[in-house]
Parts: structure tokens; C-alpha cells; sequence
């Protein structure tokens, strides 16, 4: 039994020594040796690592790319006007000594920030709002990038990236901007209503000139007709009626008289003499 | 084949039962495992440390021994995982990497000395950048404050995106960085407001969407192979584009606006559709009635020369005759139409009163020369012809 008992207890306290001898360091972490608080060692690479109990302590960071997400803050730009930028700063642990050194007490998101700040508010005075949006995003992300690297490099710190995610207008001046989209739309409306007006008004009077020629053309053709009629009968008569004037003329008269004195309405005083009348007083012809 | 089924030789029972049949004596097996045990770890302490207790014979440290063994054995068998398929397992040894493991059934050593993290390397995954899709009722959610960004020409546009992902790299995915899908969320918003800053609204609104979504997988990808983040982007859909709410009523007012020009563009068409086939109907009146005065002026011009020259030619056979009867035929139905006052002798030379003035009135009002209250009894009296005869007849 004790001989039990005394095993247990050399495999407890094996299995302590050893674990307290060794540690490990993950793909994801960047570790630091101490000796009593003076940095041995600080280059582990991934695996199980030999260690000092008592005399040796580790300490872990995040070895990974890891995100500062500042929060929007508002700069003013070089036709002064405020824009409410947020950004994010991704950022590595390079140099896990100088990292300890420089920042191990410190906050680091307060420090990144602060940079982060700094170079915003200096890029950002130079340009104008239409730059920061589009033309010069890019431009200004570079420049935070590197400005913020040669800055953080000494803190053993990696600025991999410098983002800004959002480039707004405050909310009082996005309604000017919704003020001014909304007149530039009704602008757009209105000259569609006036486009549509003219073309059809064009269209109508197009329409309105054509069916006025259409009928003037149609009224010249009918009278060069009708003018072709009236030669027609005029050149009939004349072939028939030159042929005996004499008789045209007393023929003509007869009808005359007929059409005339034809309808019953008129007096006539009359002497009864002439060659209607020859017979009328005793039946006989004068001589 | 089950380790002790009877039959068996004695070589393959796992406890080395070389006594043949009957429950191992547990002296035996301590036996039997020391010697094992000592095999495994070869000059270990432990091993040694069995092996004098074993040398004892002494129960307690034989049964301590057996317990350990089987610990162990229990602690081996957890070391057994399973990969489904999709999924790729990273297998970790003090926490450095390993390998890689298929889908399928493996072992590793057992925790603490190696694990295995496991990636989903086939489910397609979404982050929502606008709006949020509640999964389970289907309901969407605005987010304004990421929907809501500046175009090129400083106009406010409301934008919704949808990008889809997998994790293309289980090493890089779990090791390079914290918090991979943050990271995306954040990359690919970056990339939206900055290639919606480089487009004017109109184009974004109407054509470019498609680019802008291109342009933006684009930018995407190259940022998150920057951090090695092993996300593999394999669309970004452009869900939503459209004018903000504050603004979306004058913009659908410029929409019905164009409607409208359209509109009074068709109704001037109908117009002239209306109007010009009438006028060629118009016209072709006009001239089928100049055609019809045509026809008809030289139709009665030929029928009345051709009835003159008719009677010419009767009247040049017989001039003498046919003159006066023409003559007498037309002063016959001129004198019987009208009423006559005739005249004798040189009456034209002596005062010759008529009241023709009477007489022109009476034929308008017929009664009249009858001087009588006839005019009033006898109203209306009918027919010119008696009327005439009678007062010719009075005249005279």
C-alpha cells in the first residue's frame, strides 16, 4: 500500500515538473520568456518549448491581424466642409519585444487611434470633399498606411492596412444633399414634360400643315377640272352655234323669252300688232 | 474478428492470455501489461517503477498499473475524429501546425499533445452589408448607416449588398487572422463606398450595376488575400439600388415624367393619325366633285348643242316654216302664262291710265282687283291660268 501510494505520488509530482517545464506556443501566438521579469527570449516558433519553473514565466500575445475599429469621428476638409469618416486600422505584432516594451502597459487601440487621428485630419484638410470620396480614397489610405507604419514600426507593430469604411456628409447637410437631388430630379421632370410638349406640338402642327396642303392641292386640282369642263362645253357651243348664227340667235332669243316671261308673275302691255298678232283683228293679213 | 472469440489462437487475445481458457488470473495480466508497458516506453522510470512492483507480485500496485493501462488506452481512443464531408480538420501538435485531414475517419495523438480544429471548407456563407435577413422569419431589416453612401457626384444613394463567401484556406483562415468574417464584413463595405465613390449616381441607378458589384468582388478579394485571411469571395450581388427614401418621390415624379412625354408624343401621333387620312378623304372629294362638275358641264353641253344642231338642220330644210312655228310655240306659252293689257290703235298717244301698281300688288294678293269685300270672304283663290284668263278677259 505504501509502496502505492508512494508510486501516485511520483508520477504527480513527474507529471508537475514536466508540465511546469514546458510549454506551448500556438500558430496564432507570439511569446515572451522572462527570467524575473527581464525578456529572455521572445523568437518561439509554434510547438512545445522548454522553460525554468519558477524562474521563467510566459507571456502570450495575439500573434494574428487583428482590427482596430475607430470610431467616426469628423474632420473638416479643405472647402470646409465636415465629413464624418470611419475607418479601421488592420495591424500585426511583428517585433513581440519592442511591442512588449513600447506598449505592454499601453492601449494600443487609444495609441492606433490616436495616429490614425493625427494623419486623417492632416489629409483630409488638404482635399476637398469630391477628392476624399472618390478620386483620392485610395490615395489617402496609401499615405495613412505608410505615415502610420513609420510611426508604429518602433512599437514592433505591422500597420497591414488603413480603410476608411464609410466617407459621409453630418445628417444636417445629407438633407441639403436630398434637397438638392430632389430639385435636380424635378429639373430632370420638367424638361421631360417640356421635351414631351414640343415633340408633340410639332408633331400636331406637322400634322395640321400637311392636311392644309393636302386640301389646297386638292382645290387647285378641282379647279384646273372644273376650268377644263367649262372649256369643254364653252368649245361644244360654240362648234355647234357657229355652225348657223342666224338661227342660233333667233333660237336663242325664243328661249330666252320663254325663260323669261316664263313664270307667270308678269304683266305684259302689249300692242296688238306684229307678226303674233297679224291675224288678231279681222283674221286677215295686212298687207 | 472479435479479440476473443473462441477458437482463436492465443497470440491475438489483446490481454495475452497464453493459459488458454478460463478468466485471466489478474496477477497475470499486470503481468502481461508491465511487460507491454515496459515495451512502449522502454528504459521510462515508469516502466521501471511497474516493473519492480510487478517483480513484487504485489496486488495493489498490479491493479494501480492495470488502472493506468486502461487510462490510457481510454485516453488513445479519444484521439479518434471524424471528418465530414466539406470539412477539412487541421490537426495542431502543441500548437504547432501539422497537417491536413480529408473527410473520413482518423486519429491523432491524443489532447494535450495534438488536436484537430475543423473548417467547413464547403458551406457557402453570406455576410449582409445594408440590410439584415432574419433567417428564420424572413423578414428584412434596413441598416441605413451602411446602406446610405456618397456617389461620385455627392448624391446620397441607398445600396444593398449581399457577399457570398467560403473559406478557401483552413490553415490561413484559422491562424492569420482574428476574426475573419468581421474582416469581411468591414473589407467589403470599404470596397462598396469606395467603388460607389468613384460612380455617378445615374450610372449606378441605371446600368453600372453590374460593374459595380464586379469592381467591388474585385477590391474585396485583393484585400483579403492582403491580410491572408483565406476567404475566398464567389459573389458580391448588388441586392438593392435606389435613390433614398427622402428623395425617392421626386425621382419617381422624373420617371412618370418621362412616361409623360411619351405619352403626349403618342396622343399628338393619334392626332396626326387622325386627322391626315381624313384630309385625303377631304381632298379626294374635292376633286371627285370637280371630276362630277366636269362631267356634267360637257354632258349638258353636248346634249343641248346636240338638240340645237338638231333643229338646225330641220330648220335650213324649211327655214320659213319651221321660224314661225317656233315663234308661235313661244309667244303662245309666254302670253297664256302672264297676264296681258292690250292696247288697240294709237292708245300709246292718249292718257292711258292703268293702276299697275294694283295690278303688280294683286298678283301677290289676288282678290284685290276684284274691288269687292271678296277679298275677305273668298281667302285663297287657286291657279294662275284661270286667274290670268279671267282678268284677260276683264281687261279687255
Amino acid at each position: 500500500m505504501n509502496r502505492v501510494n508512494l508510486l501516485l505520488v511520483v508520477i504527480a509530482l513527474v507529471m508537475v515538473g514536466v508540465s511546469s517545464m514546458l510549454f506551448t506556443v500556438d500558430e496564432r501566438e507570439k511569446v515572451i520568456l522572462f527570467r524575473f521579469g527581464e525578456i529572455v527570449r521572445a523568437d518561439y516558433e509554434p510547438g512545445l518549448h522548454f522553460k525554468l519553473p519558477v524562474m521563467n514565466t510566459v507571456r502570450r500575445f495575439n500573434g494574428q491581424i487583428q482590427t482596430f475599429d475607430a470610431k467616426p469621428v469628423m474632420y473638416q476638409t479643405q472647402e470646409l466642409k465636415n465629413v464624418v469618416v470611419d475607418s479601421f486600422v488592420k495591424w500585426r505584432i511583428t517585433d513581440v519585444k519592442a511591442f512588449y516594451i513600447a506598449m505592454g502597459s499601453v492601449n494600443v487601440n487609444a495609441r492606433l487611434g490616436q495616429i490614425v487621428n493625427d494623419i486623417s485630419r492632416a489629409e483630409f484638410g488638404k482635399r476637398t470633399v469630391q477628392d476624399v470620396v472618390s478620386g483620392a480614397r485610395g490615395e489617402i489610405m496609401d499615405l495613412m498606411r505608410v505615415a502610420a507604419n513609420k510611426v508604429t514600426s518602433d512599437f514592433g507593430i505591422e500597420v497591414i492596412d488603413v480603410r476608411l469604411k464609410r466617407v459621409d456628409l453630418p445628417p444636417d447637410a445629407s438633407n441639403s444633399v436630398y434637397a438638392r437631388m430632389s430639385a435636380g430630379r424635378a429639373r430632370v421632370a420638367k424638361t421631360f414634360r417640356a421635351e414631351g410638349a414640343e415633340e408633340a406640338e410639332k408633331i400636331r402642327s406637322e400634322a395640321d400643315k400637311d392636311r392644309s396642303i393636302l386640301l389646297a392641292e386638292a382645290g387647285q386640282k378641282a379647279d384646273i377640272i372644273r376650268g377644263a369642263g367649262d372649256a369643254k362645253a364653252a368649245s361644244v357651243f360654240a362648234d355647234a352655234y357657229n355652225a348657223n348664227r342666224e338661227f342660233y340667235s333667233f333660237y336663242r332669243s325664243l328661249e330666252a323669252y320663254r325663260k323669261v316671261l316664263g313664270s307667270g308673275d308678269d304683266l305684259l302691255v302689249l300692242k296688238p300688232e306684229g307678226e303674233f298678232f297679224k291675224y288678231f283683228g279681222d283674221g286677215v293679213a295686212p298687207e | 474478428m472479435a479479440w476473443n472469440e473462441p477458437g482463436n489462437s492465443g497470440d491475438k487475445d489483446p490481454w495475452g492470455n497464453r493459459d488458454g481458457k478460463g478468466p485471466p488470473d489478474l496477477d497475470e495480466v499486470m503481468k502481461n501489461l508491465q511487460k507491454k508497458v515496459s515495451g512502449i516506453f522502454g528504459g521510462d522510470k515508469k516502466g521501471e517503477t511497474g516493473g519492480s512492483s510487478g517483480g513484487t507480485g504485489g496486488a495493489s500496485g498490479g491493479l494501480l498499473i492495470g488502472a493506468l493501462l486502461v487510462a490510457l488506452v481510454i485516453w488513445g481512443f479519444t484521439g479518434v475524429y471524424r471528418i465530414s464531408e466539406g470539412q477539412q480538420g487541421v490537426v495542431l501538435r502543441f500548437g504547432e501546425f501539422q497537417s491536413f485531414s480529408a473527410p473520413g475517419l482518423h486519429w491523432h495523438i491524443p489532447t494535450p499533445i495534438e488536436w484537430v480544429e475543423v473548417v467547413d471548407l464547403g458551406q457557402l456563407r453570406a455576410v449582409e452589408i445594408g440590410y439584415r435577413e432574419n433567417s428564420r422569419t424572413g423578414q428584412v431589416g434596413q441598416v441605413p448607416r451602411e446602406s446610405l453612401m456618397l456617389t461620385k457626384d455627392e448624391n446620397i444613394i441607398d445600396i444593398k449588398f449581399a457577399v457570398q463567401y467560403r473559406i478557401g484556406n483552413a490553415k490561413d483562415y484559422l491562424f492569420n487572422i482574428r476574426d475573419p468574417e468581421g474582416t469581411l464584413q468591414q473589407v467589403s463595405e470599404a470596397a462598396i463606398r469606395q467603388q460607389v465613390g468613384r460612380t455617378v449616381m445615374d450610372s449606378i441607378l441605371s446600368k453600372n450595376r453590374e460593374q459595380v458589384a464586379v469592381a467591388v468582388k474585385k477590391t474585396t478579394q485583393e484585400l483579403l488575400d492582403r491580410y491572408q485571411s483565406g476567404l475566398v469571395v464567389t459573389s458580391v450581388n448588388m441586392q438593392d439600388a435606389q435613390p433614398p427614401e427622402q428623395v425617392q418621390a421626386a425621382f419617381d415624379d422624373a420617371v412618370k415624367a418621362r412616361e409623360d412625354k411619351q405619352r403626349l408624343i403618342n396622343e399628338a401621333e393619334a392626332y396626326r393619325n387622325d386627322v391626315l387620312p381624313r384630309a385625303s378623304g377631304e381632298a379626294a372629294r374635292v376633286l371627285a366633285e370637280a371630276n362630277a362638275y366636269e362631267a356634267t358641264l360637257v354632258a349638258n353641253a353636248l346634249g343641248v348643242a346636240s338638240r340645237f344642231t338638231a333643229l338646225r338642220e330641220v330648220y335650213e330644210q324649211a327655214p320659213e316654216v319651221t321660224r314661225e312655228r317656233l315663234y308661235l310655240e313661244t309667244m303662245e306659252t309666254v302670253l297664256s302664262a302672264n297676264r296681258k293689257v292690250m292696247i288697240e290703235g294709237d292708245a300709246g298717244n292718249n292718257m292711258l291710265y292703268l293702276p299697275l301698281d294694283r295690278l303688280i300688288k294683286e298678283s301677290d294678293n289676288v282678290n284685290s282687283i276684284n274691288l269687292a269685300p271678296s277679298r275677305i270672304s273668298q281667302p285663297a283663290m287657286q291657279g294662275t291660268e284661270s286667274r290670268t284668263v279671267s282678268r284677260g278677259r276683264e281687261s279687255r
